[in-house]
This record gives structure tokens, sequence and C-alpha cells, in this order.
């Protein structure tokens, strides 16, 4: 997906440099420098969740940055044949080029391109070792639909991170609206009323029939009684999604054989022959798993440096997650302040 | 002509905004849309504005990435990014014109917008739509036979719409055709109007543009010449005409607005591009 | 190696900050003698629409048009007005060549007997064959096999130096590069800034006392390379083509390397601030980093880029 136009001298030029002792590179960063990373989250009002990244934006003209928006946002989903809901509720990603990223690309490439990145974020996020617990309504009627999109703004070298880190920070952001179940008891006469069922305890009470749409007469779980849910009367941000410190990072190792280096620019992207990348997450334990890997570019690997590259990658993705950490949590710091202030 | 003052007014848009955030959610989640009353007794409207009253107007001309010119508009809850690049060589010979520069719009509307999310591809119709309307509408303004055989494109980019979308796109493609340097005739300042009974009332929200009559115009501030008119509902003629003198009037405040942020960062440029030729010449 | 930041408020300006009435008070008639409201320094703005004096005492140039006898302008920019001629020059725009103006360009596309080069402009310029040095002396005829092997002078993605020699109708320029001085680039890498930053100088081939070259191209692409001594460039039989249009870097040592790695940073820091380059400019500007920081990446840092621009504007 190489859009820098690079000659063979500039391409040699940059490879020269990296090999260098000790390494260079064009804007003097040292191999594993990553360019300043600028964060924001609530930023789209409509949405549950949402974040607006950049790497290595020019603080005084805004140009020469990768630039990232994302944002969450949750639809009830019913769970019946043919209406697309799942038990416990499903997340679907989607990432979107502005062609103002990419002006040298026709549609059909930048589709192909979106089309790319969007598989990548979907088959990484949606693995259920990362699914949150908290996406389902009612056991067998409703749950949540998280959509997850994305839009690329500005390309500057290292998309995949960017795209990693502002979906992580969207999500982190995302508040699950608190939801209360209700029952419609079906009495005698025929006409229906409202009984509410107090949250999603299910144990209001052994009077309540079952209604009549319960198919399955083997799962007896309380639960299945309520058969519709309401919000709360006040206004209520919600609660934040389960698990929310697990969504993966991604680290982008750019392969220079015998070197690698990170967060590569359009003009180093262009004279790498061979990016990994690593998507990791790390569990409350802080060991860390590999949730995906791919490879860009048509250089090749061996097994042994693999191995390496899977050992300084993680070192890599620990930093990049604990600094991250840090930064949503200023930033959620931030926020109530400024929220206790109306 | 109308004797009416318009106002914009940012001090109590915060709370505005707020309010107008809440009941979006509240709409997207569970589908109802509770009567909203259009204009109060008390001459408020459902956000609190009054009639000829505007939503606060945010201006951002600072560069976006590689883009030649970029302006970044927001109408209230609408927000809106340009990014133009050119004149430059057209991607596709067979879109050159060989007396003048080849317009080429393209518009992407973020799937989180709106309310209720939808994801709209490049090819949906109202996406074409307003595309079309923007390109139409600066045809005749930028002067395209300087540049025959170049291209010039315009990305729109809608991040968040509150009603007046297509107001924000063509207000926020002005500045950015401004700040590419690209010539044109004039500014083209848009803005959005309807009528509720009696009662014309200007810059709509999501919630009026769906419940009242309304239109969107294009003027040309020199010559107060109108260079795009849209209405897709019906409306007394005598209504219109109301509307549509009001909504120029109100196109001249939002120029005003525009000039007021073009004129600033022009002169933020050229004190530095002083300074530094200045500074230069001392050290001799 | 990673940090993290908040983006700058965007809205803390305050111009919009207060009520606008609509009032038939504001004057509709900004004369070109009387624009002092928004005035930078000397220079006078404008903006698309603005009536800038009457068509009968003067004569338009670029930036404007004229109707009803006024000469109105037509890019946001600086009113320049020379005896009767009144222009307006864009502060942003692409690259608007002149004839004799050197430029640093980028082969985009091979096409029979010619190619056409990305130069920042409103349309691809073109070298044709027959204006750049071919290997075996200026002197003799073109061949077909010449053409052949055209990609064997440059391909696409090559880089060049070249002088706009000529202007076709539909306004593309067309470019040459018959001079020792021009030809292939090598040796070092390539920065982008807008045009209106880089002047005309006396030179646009500078060499900085770090062994830095820099070719300042007119369409604001700069090319920051590794000195080469002009009797190396020339050869002994005055036209070396295998050198000429190598793709082969020389060896590039370490202090090179850096040194234009500073340069290209110097080069950055003043444009970011919309600040023109001009070779006494970069020159003060290399002489401070090397004094006040020792290492390449400290001009990473925004206070140092702000203590640099400070200390050379000054003058001190």
């Amino acid at each position: 997906m190489s859009t820098t136009l690079l000659s063979k001298a500039e391409k040699s030029f940059i490879q020269a440099g990296l090999l260098s002792n000790p390494p260079s590179r064009a804007d003097g960063r040292s191999l594993h420098d990553f360019r300043t990373i600028s964060l924001e989250t609530s930023v789209a009002p409509l949405a549950n969740g949402s974040a607006r990244l950049s790497i290595g934006r020019n603080p005084y003209d805004g140009s020469g940055g990768t630039e990232v928006l994302a944002a969450a946002k949750l639809e009830v989903e019913t769970i019946q044949h043919g209406s697309g809901g799942v038990e416990g509720g499903k997340i679907a990603c989607s990432v979107t080029c502005s062609p103002a990223a990419y002006p040298h690309l026709s549609s059909a490439a930048l589709e192909d391109l979106q089309y790319d990145m969007t598989t990548i974020l979907q088959d990484t996020l949606t693995h259920p070792s990362l699914h949150p617990k908290n996406l389902g309504i009612l056991s067998g009627k409703k749950s949540w639909l998280l959509n997850l999109d994305l839009v690329v703004l500005v390309d500057s070298g290292n998309v995949y991170d960017a795209i990693f880190m502002a979906a992580r920070a969207a999500l982190w952001d995302t508040k699950v609206p608190r939801t209360r179940s209700v029952e419609y008891k079906a009495k005698k006469s025929g006409t229906s009323g409202i009984v509410g069922g107090g949250g999603k305890a299910g144990d209001s009470g052994g009077d309540m029939d079952v209604d009549e749409e319960v198919v399955s007469g083997f799962d007896t779980r309380q639960i299945q009684k309520a058969t519709d849910f309401e919000l709360p009367d006040y206004w209520d941000e919600g609660e934040v999604l389960d698990g929310r410190q697990n969504w993966p990072i991604c680290v982008t190792l750019n392969i220079v054989s015998p070197v690698h280096f990170l967060d590569a620019t359009s003009q180093e992207e262009a004279a790498t022959p061979l990016r990994v990348l690593l998507m990791i997450s790390f569990d409350s334990s802080q060991s860390a798993n590999i949730q995906g890997m791919r490879t860009l570019g048509n250089g090749e690997l061996t097994v042994s440096q693999l191995t390496g590259l899977l050992k300084d990658g993680e070192k890599y993705a620990r930093e990049i997650w604990q600094s991250l950490n840090t930064k949503l949590k200023e930033d959620n710091i931030g926020l109530i302040k400024e929220k206790n202030k109306f | 002509m109308t004797s009416s003052t318009i106002i914009t007014n940012n001090s109590h848009a915060r709370i505005v905004e707020f309010v107008s955030t809440l009941f979006a959610q509240h709409l997207a989640y569970t589908g109802m849309a509770s009567r909203v009353e259009i204009l109060n007794e008390g001459g408020f409207r459902s956000d609190g504005r009054r009639q000829f009253e505007l939503r606060s107007i945010n201006i951002d001309l600072s560069q976006q990435g590689h883009a030649d010119g970029s302006a970044s508009i927001s109408h209230g809850l609408t927000h809106v990014l340009v990014s133009v690049f050119g004149p430059r060589e057209a991607k596709n010979r067979s879109q050159t014109i060989h007396d003048r520069a080849n317009l080429n719009v393209e518009l992407s509307i973020a799937a989180f917008s709106t309310g209720d999310r939808r994801k709209r591809s490049r090819g949906d119709k109202r996406v074409m739509e307003v595309a079309g309307a923007i390109k139409s509408t600066f045809e005749p303004v930028i002067q395209t036979s300087l540049y025959p055989r170049s291209q010039i494109d315009i990305f729109v980019q809608v991040i968040q719409q509150d009603g007046g979308v297509l107001q924000a796109c063509i207000n926020a493609t002005t500045l950015a055709l401004i700040s590419a340097g690209i010539p044109m005739v004039d500014f083209v300042c848009a803005i959005s109007g309807g009528v509720h009974s009696t009662n014309p009332f200007l810059d709509l929200t999501l919630i009026e543009e769906s419940d009242v009559p309304n239109l969107t115009i294009a003027v040309m501030p020199k010559t107060q010449k109108v260079s795009l008119v849209t209405m897709e509902t019906r409306l007394h003629v005598d209504r219109y005409e109301e509307i549509f003198r009001l909504a120029i009037d109100a196109g001249l405040i939002i120029h005003e607005e525009m000039k007021a942020a073009v004129l600033a960062r022009s002169k933020t440029l050229m004190t530095c591009i002083d300074l530094g030729t200045h500074g230069g010449e001392e050290m001799e | 190696m990673i940090s993290f930041a908040s983006f700058p408020s965007r809205y803390e300006d305050t111009t919009y900050e207060k009520t606008r009435h609509h009032a038939s008070v504001k004057e509709d008639f900004m004369d070109i003698d009387d624009a002092e409201s928004f005035e930078a320094q000397g220079s006078k703005l404008t903006c698309p629409g603005e009536s800038l004096t009457s068509s009968q005492a003067y004569m338009r140039g670029h930036g404007t048009y004229v109707e009803n006898e006024e000469v109105i302008a037509s890019v946001a920019g600086t009113i320049e007005r020379v005896n009767k001629l009144v222009s307006v020059r864009a502060i942003r725009s692409r690259y608007n060549p002149e004839v004799g103006d050197l430029v640093v360009g980028r082969i985009t596309e091979v096409q029979p007997r010619r190619w056409k080069v990305d130069a920042h402009s409103r349309q691809d310029a073109v070298l044709m064959l027959s204006s750049v040095n071919l290997p075996g002396g200026v002197q003799r005829r073109k061949l077909e096999s010449d053409e052949l092997q055209m990609r064997g002078f440059f391909e696409e993605g090559d880089l060049l130096v070249a002088e706009v020699q000529a202007f076709f109708s539909d306004g593309a320029m067309s470019l040459h590069t018959r001079s020792l001085k021009y030809g292939k680039l090598r040796n070092g890498q390539l920065v982008v800034v807008p045009p209106i930053l880089v002047r005309r100088l006396k030179s646009h081939f500078l060499t900085l006392p770090c062994g830095v070259d820099l070719i300042l191209g007119l369409n604001g692409y700069i090319w920051v390379s590794k000195h080469v001594k002009e009797n190396e460039q020339e050869g002994e039989e005055g036209f070396d083509a295998e050198a000429v249009y190598s793709n082969v870097n020389d060896d590039i040592d370490d202090s090179t390397r850096a040194a234009i790695s500073r340069v290209t940073h110097i080069i950055r820091i003043l444009t970011s601030r919309f600040i023109p380059l001009s070779d006494t400019l970069l020159l003060e500007a290399y002489e401070w980093s090397v004094e006040h920081g020792s290492d390449v990446k400290d001009l990473l840092h925004q206070d140092f880029g702000d203590a640099l621009v400070v200390s050379i504007t000054s003058g001190q």
C-alpha cells in the first residue's frame, strides 16, 4: 500500500541511515522512538465513546501527522432468527479512509485499503477472549450492538498503530447505558399490564407468568420473564465497558534487516521492505497475549528472527500500553472535573 | 426587507448544544421522538434560541495533513471538515477539460455523525446529491478557466450532523478553497431557513428540519447573487419570499464571520513572514 | 520512547466570542488606501470579493478580476501595487512557475520522448527527452535507442533539479536539465514546504559549512544532501553520464548524515512557523543549533524550536 513515491536514491539513503551506527533517521529520532502522540477522548457527543488521535502532528501548523477519529455507538438488537442479534451482544468495526488521507489513490484502491484495515481491526477486536460481558440486555431477547467506526483523516505513516490506539481509546471512553427489565404480564382478561422488574436481578417474585412469546421450555432462567427494557428516568452516563483495559494495541515493527524500527513516517514505510503488525493485549496480571499478527510488504523473515521480534514487540507494546493507560486515566479525571463545572 | 435582528451568540450556545446532545441520544435508544414544540409562546425554539438567532459558529483554518487548503467549521453541533487539493494534475486523464479546471467533489459522512448510526457508501444517493449541489454551487464561483486541464479536488468529511449539513459543507468549502489560494469571484455563504406556521426562522437543527418546511440558500455577498437554493418540502409562495430574503440577510452575517476568520489567519501568517524577513535582514 | 499529549484547544481564538448584529453600518467599500484595519506590518490584506480600486485608474494583475469598473480581489492575501498594476498575492497556494525558475521535481510518468514531472504546480511539468543531457556529449544527435532507454535516465519516483524553460499553451511548464548543475538528485532527502516560504535568492544552490548542500526549489521542494565538490561533479571529460544518472548514493559518513538531519529539522521548524527561508537565516539557525544543542534529537523538542526562532528573528 505504499502510496509515497520515492526514488531509488532516497530509499537507499533512508535504509543506509537506519543501518548506520548509530542509526539515524530523517527527523533525528532513534530507532524505537515514537513521534509525539496527541489524544483526546469524548470528542463526538452523539456517540457513546469516542477519541481523536494524531501521531506526529506539528503543533504549529497542524501538518504532518497521522490522524484518526474513532467513535463507538450502541444500538439495540433483537435476538431472533434473521434479525442479527446475538446472545451477549456483538461488536462491528469499520474503518473509512478519507480521500484526503490518500490524495493520490483512486477510489477503488481506497476502497481496498479500507476493507483491509476493517478486516484487521474486526478480526482482532471481536475475538471471544476480549468480548465485554455487559453488552447483553435481556437474555434471549435484546442485546447491544457496538458499532466501532473509525475515520482515517490523514496518513503520514504508522496508520495501523494509530487505528488501534484510537479504537482502544474510544472503547475505553464508551459508556453502556444502564437498563431496567420490564415485563408485560398477560392477565386472564387478555389486556396487558406493565410490571417493573428490579434491574437484572430477575428474582422479583415468583408470581409472574412466563410470557407466551418465550418458546423454549427448557430455559428456566428467571431473566426470561422480562420481555422488554427501559432506560432509567434520570439522565445517567451509564457504565464503562467490561474489561476495557484488555483491548489490544498494535505495534508495527518496520524491518530493514537486521534492524527494526518503530513509528515509520510515510517515506520510511516506502523504503521498508517488510512490516510486521503485532496486536498485543495485556490481561489483569499484565501478561501479554498476542491477539493477531500480520506481515505487510514483500520482504521475508526467518523463524528465528521472528522469535526475537516477538520478544521486542512485547516490550514496546507494554510501553505503549502503559503510557496510553496513563493518558486515558488523566483524561478521565480531566473530563470529570469539566463536568463538575456545570 | 425585514428589520429584524439576526444574532450569533456563543455564550448560551454551549448549553444549547448540551441539551441537543441529550435529546439526540435519547432518540437513538428509544426510537421515540417526543413531540417537540418548534416555537413556544415565549418565542423560543426547542434549543432555547430566538427565531433569527444563529447557532455558534467555530472556524478553524489550520492546515490538515497534506491538503493545499483546509477548513473546519461547526454550526452548533454540526461539524464539517473540508480538504482541498489542487489545482493539480488530474488523476484520470479522461476527466480533464481543455479550457478549464475540473472540480471533483467527494463527500463522506461519518457513520457516527447522526443520532442513529448509519453508514453511507460512496455511491449513496443522498451523498451524491449533496456532492452534486456543492459542485454546482462552486463551479461558477471558482475561476476555473485559469487552470485548463487541471483538477481541483474538494474532499468533504461530515463529522457530526445536527441539521444544516449542506450549509456547513458549503461554508467550509468556501473557506478551504480560500486557504488553498484558489481564485474565486466571491465568498459563498450558505444558511438554512424554515417556516413554522407563519413564523420564519433561521439555521435549523435536525429536529426543526424534520418538522417544518425548510430551504438552504447560498449567497455571494458582494453582488448578493444566490448561487444555490434547495427545498425539498412544500412552502407557500408568500412565505417563501419572506424566508428567502431573511436567509440572504443571514448569509451576509455568516460572511462577516467567515471573512473575520480568513483575515485573522492571513494576518497571523503574514506577521510570521514579515518577522522572518526582517529578522533576516537585520543580521546582514 | 513514547509520549502522549493533548490537542491544543481548537477554539481558543476569541475573535468570534462576540455578538454580531446585522446592521447596515458596516462599510461596504474597502478602499486600497484605507485598509489599515487589516494591516500586518505594512502588508495590506484582502480576501475574495473585496473591491480594491477602480479599474479606470488601475490595471488588474494576478489574483484580481474586473467587474463593473472595479478591481476586485479573487484570493486572500496581500495587495501589491506596482505603478498602475494592482495584484493580490495569495498567502498559500500551489507553485506559480515563471520562466527561469529553479525547481525540484519528481518523475511521475514516462511517456514517449518525454517525462511528466510533479513540481507542486497546477499540472505536471514536462521534461522532453531533447531537454536533457544525453551520454556522449551535448552535440550528438538524439537516437532511437535513447528513446528505448528513457528509464535508464529517469524513472518514476526519481527526483531532479531543473529550470523552467517555457510554457505550453495550456499553462503547463516545460523543464530542461541542460546544465551540469541540473539533473538527478542523490545523497540526501527531500523537504516539502509552502512555495511562498522560498524567496528568490541570488543562488538557490547553497553550501553550508557543515558539508551540506541545499537546493531551494522555488516550488517549495527543498533538497538537502551531502556536499559534492564542484570538480567532482563535473568530471574530467565534462560530462559523465553514468555518474549523472546513477541511482547509487556515495558513502555518507555519520557526521554528514547528522548534519543533513539537523538542516532538515531547522527547515521544518522555520516553515512550520511560516518563516521564509533565506541563506543567511539558515546559516544563522544552523550555527545557533550547534551552539545550543549537541544532539539532533534536541531539535525535536518544541521549546528548543521556539528558542531557535526567537533567537534568529530577533537578530541576535
